[in-house]
């Protein structure tokens, strides 16, 4: 220390917390290793473009950002519950149940028209999934790693059994509207629809009470109950966002497929963890947010796709993801905080 | 002192001119220091005056920019801890580093199982019980180790600590006159504690060398045969406990002389016929029984007794962080609706915790959060969160009470203790209070940090706050109260007047404290 006391660090904050623009919205954007995601996808874009000539085309970006929209604004909720120090394994499994339930019962109702009123729909079905989640892990005390690893075969149960096995084709014209048509060129709606959710959710993260105490309550839960914040009814709140977030999520990716299949949402366990943890939330909750979800979910989709564009077999992919996943915890852990347990 | 070229006989460990620097900012200048075999040298200074920068470069944590140190005669530069270790130099922090779900023995030879082990895995269990048992008898402890280390309370675990940093390197390395850094080691312990602390130590001083670092400038004076004081990053030459009395050592470490009246007595506030702002009526818990008192506007009510008095216990309780199992808190004279700390909190009810790290402040979220912390209501009335109101409030504490960081956005682990209790006071200084329950509120924080808190604890009673201060100090429980209430075993025992013109001293207190009182 100097002889003012003053902390090592602080000239340099200053410094850039004015640098940064954004720094009003949120101050972790100024915090270390933002940026390292970045610079990962920009090699990994780097190396698809010289590798392969197909990756750096508009039909391809049209192709791979409709993808990545799914993958999106599944993550958004679960960002919340990652920073708030838990985990929610039962997002593919709730996409999967809302999925088969909105298009299950619009197959009963053929002469409506839902138009958008499915997104509701889905939001609040998706909502009461999450809020059963956080309620058992809140009001039973038990680890939310518990509570979803549960829910994710209790979610995954019924709709297999609503849907028999089978696939069920569908289509509604809003779908198509929802998913294909493209109001910008080359950029589907969907990818539109899941950008404009991830500025609300951005803005939820830093401009609101719920963003505040999901932070809080993920730094230090202890020191958060003590100071008055209610904890437990704030961790409820962030599992029924993440069910809401799956809920709509389930909705685009069936306007996406056209169908609903065994198969539908499977693949966003790993990749709503791995898009939160490689773009920069700490599983031990308290570092990151939501703003940092996107390059997270960038970096997953590209390398899906480029992996195949060289060809590269789907059992390999699943090696390499699953590689990258435990390489993002290695670098972005701090290790000065003790293990997680979830 | 002289620094001679040649090693001398009565020179265990010698360090000369050693410097550190972070970026620009000099933390240690030419830092010379010699610890003679079998002694105990102090070491006092206010936070972040460079004590554990020193600490980190005696045990190899840090290396040093420039100086050199002799350990035993030889060249001692260490690359790490487990360097040092091996060499006989350990360390004892504040918290602590015992493994509790497991037995004493085995925490006693940590990291050198592999000792004991037959062909690469089998453990000798017993020959490690054998060792355990030497080390635990040359300590003079009653410890029985094959129980858990979580079995025993604080001050043991200290102990069993104490003792395995003394008497491990002889009986596991071979070496005899270890030197022992000790961090703080008594700022949680109580009176009685503390008492049976400098007895082991004065026990453990034939077997190993200390430095000893404290904020509790009497036991240095009691215990250490030479004192060092540090001040921004500078050591003064050793100085005679004897002829160093508590106001000197003040002096050097805070650069002034330290006020006569530290607790700022003259403006102890006479609370007569004053209106009640919280009364506590037959509270119970698991660790108290039938508490009664009233709290009145501007008095600061003491609340005194050993670590399992329960007085932490009914500091939570009063605030509503555990709801209590009977009994009940008024906040003038309205008993609470749901006794839990959202609304003592909403009602104008303030709580500062003695456990800082654990349940004060979130150390890697910005000084302008964990400000804001309690205050949601404030901050965002709608739900929507005002951050420039929560910055320029930010901007005013740190002004206000002169908080030394950066910047309202910088994370709370780059400031020193004092200045981390200070932004813990300071969220509550900003709200509408009635009343403030302070645990322990100057437990490590340095002599300069100390003084500010008490001022402005005194500034809040002439505002009208009453203050409930619950602490292990007995001279700041009665500096600071009006009324000291002494608890033993969960009961209030006493309740002894402390006027301005006629505070009661220690020796009036302690009675009461210790259990043959009863």
């Amino acid at each position: 220390m100097n002889k003012a006391g003053v902390p090592m660090s602080s000239v340099p904050d200053v410094a850039r917390a004015r640098k940064s623009l954004l720094s009003g919205l949120s101050p972790s954007l100024t915090e270390r290793g933002t940026w390292l995601p970045v610079v990962v996808f920009l090699v990994l874009v780097l190396i698809f473009s010289l590798a392969s000539p197909a990756f750096f085309t508009w039909r391809n970006l049209s192709a791979t950002t409709g993808e990545a929209a799914t993958l999106l604004i599944a993550s958004l909720g679960a960002s919340f519950v990652i920073l708030m120090g838990s985990i929610d394994l039962s997002v593919g499994a709730n996409v999967l149940l809302v999925g088969t339930v909105t298009v299950a019962g619009l197959k009963q109702i053929p002469d409506v028209n839902p138009g958008l009123l499915v997104l509701p729909f889905g939001a609040v079905l998706g909502g009461l999934l999450g809020a059963f989640n956080g309620s058992i892990s809140v009001i039973g005390k038990i680890p939310s790693f518990v509570v979803t690893l549960g829910s994710l075969s209790v979610f995954t149960g019924i709709a297999l059994s609503i849907l028999a096995g089978a696939t069920i084709m569908f289509d509604l014209p809003i779908f198509e509207a929802l998913s294909l048509r493209q109001s910008i060129p080359h950029l589907p709606n969907i990818a539109l629809c899941a950008l404009l959710l991830w500025l609300i959710f951005i803005f939820i993260g830093a401009r609101t009470r719920f963003g505040r105490f999901a932070l809080l309550i993920g730094g230090g839960e202890q020191v958060a109950r003590i100071a008055g914040i209610p904890v437990d009814r704030y961790k409820i709140y962030a599992f029924i966002v993440s069910g809401v977030t799956a809920g709509l999520a389930a909705v685009f990716a069936v306007s996406r497929l056209g169908a609903v299949g065994p198969s539908l949402g499977s693949d966003l366990l790993l990749n709503t963890i791995a898009a939160i943890v490689v773009g920069g939330t700490s599983l031990a909750g308290g570092i990151g947010g939501v703003h940092r979800t996107l390059i997270g979910v960038a970096i997953i989709v590209v390398l899906n796709n480029g992996l195949n564009l060289l060809g590269v077999g789907p059992y390999w992919q699943l090696v390499i993801k699953g590689l990258v996943v435990i390489g993002a915890v290695l670098i972005s852990q701090d290790r000065g905080r003790g293990l997680i347990v979830k | 002192m002289e620094f001679g070229a040649e090693r001398r006989s009565d020179e265990l460990f010698r360090a000369e001119r050693v410097s550190k620097s972070y970026g620009h900012i000099q933390i240690l200048h030419d830092v010379s220091l010699v610890v003679p075999p079998r002694s105990i040298v102090g070491l006092v200074g206010e936070n972040g005056a460079g004590k554990t920068t020193l600490f980190n470069i005696l045990t190899g944590l840090t290396r040093p920019d420039a100086g050199a140190m002799h350990y035993r005669g030889e060249p001692y530069s260490p690359r790490a801890y487990n360097e040092a270790f091996a060499l006989g130099i350990s360390r004892v922090f504040q918290e602590q580093a015992l493994v509790l779900n497991v037995p004493v023995y085995e925490n006693l030879v940590l990291s050198q199982e592999s000792r004991f082990t037959k062909f690469g895995q089998l453990i000798d269990r017993a020959a490690m019980i054998s060792v355990a048992e030497r080390i635990i008898d040359d300590a003079g402890l009653d410890i029985d180790v094959r129980r858990n280390a979580g079995a025993y309370d604080f001050s043991k675990r200290q102990a069993i600590e104490i003792a395995r940093a003394c008497m491990a390197p002889r009986h596991l390395m071979g070496i005899a006159d270890p030197l022992v850094l000790l961090d703080e080691p008594t700022s949680a312990l109580d009176r009685q504690d503390e008492r049976t602390f400098i007895e082991l130590l004065a026990r453990m001083r034939q077997h190993a060398s200390f430095v000893f670092v404290s904020h509790r400038l009497t036991e240095v004076r009691e215990l250490c045969d030479s004192i060092l004081v540090m001040k921004d990053g500078r050591l003064s030459a050793p100085l005679d406990p004897a002829a160093a009395d508590e106001k000197v050592l003040h002096g050097l470490m805070v650069g002034r002389e330290r006020a006569d009246d530290y607790y700022h007595v003259d403006r102890q506030i006479d609370v007569d016929g004053r209106p009640i702002v919280c009364s506590v009526r037959d509270l119970s818990g698991p660790e108290f029984t039938n508490v009664s008192f009233d709290l009145r506007r501007g008095e600061v009510l003491g609340i005194g007794g050993l670590l399992d008095s329960g007085k932490s216990a009914l500091g939570k309780a009063i605030v509503g962080v555990h709801p209590p199992l009977g009994g009940s808190v008024a906040l003038d004279q309205a008993p609470a609706r749901k006794p839990n700390i959202r609304n003592f909190v909403r009602n104008g009810l303030g709580y500062v915790p003695a456990e800082r790290l654990v349940e004060g402040i979130i150390p890697s979220l910005s000084l302008a959060i964990n400000l804001s912390l309690p205050s949601a209501d404030h901050f965002s009335p709608y739900s929507l969160w005002r951050l420039q109101k929560e910055r320029a409030a930010a901007a005013a504490a740190i002004r206000k009470f002169r908080i030394r960081s950066g910047s309202p956005l910088a994370p709370l682990q780059n400031l020193s203790g004092g200045n981390q209790q200070k932004v813990v006071l300071a969220r509550w200084l900003q709200r509408d209070l009635k009343a403030l329950v302070l645990d322990n509120p100057t437990r490590g924080v340095d002599a300069g940090a100390k003084e500010e808190i008490y001022q402005h604890i005194r500034l809040l009673t002439e505002q009208g706050v009453g203050i409930i201060l619950i602490t292990d100090e007995l001279t700041e429980l009665i500096g600071m109260a009006n009324r000291i209430l002494i608890m033993q075993r969960g009961r209030i025992v006493a309740e002894l007047p402390g006027p301005r013109e006629a505070k009661p001293s220690e020796h009036d207190l302690i009675p009461y404290m210790l259990p043959s009182a009863a």
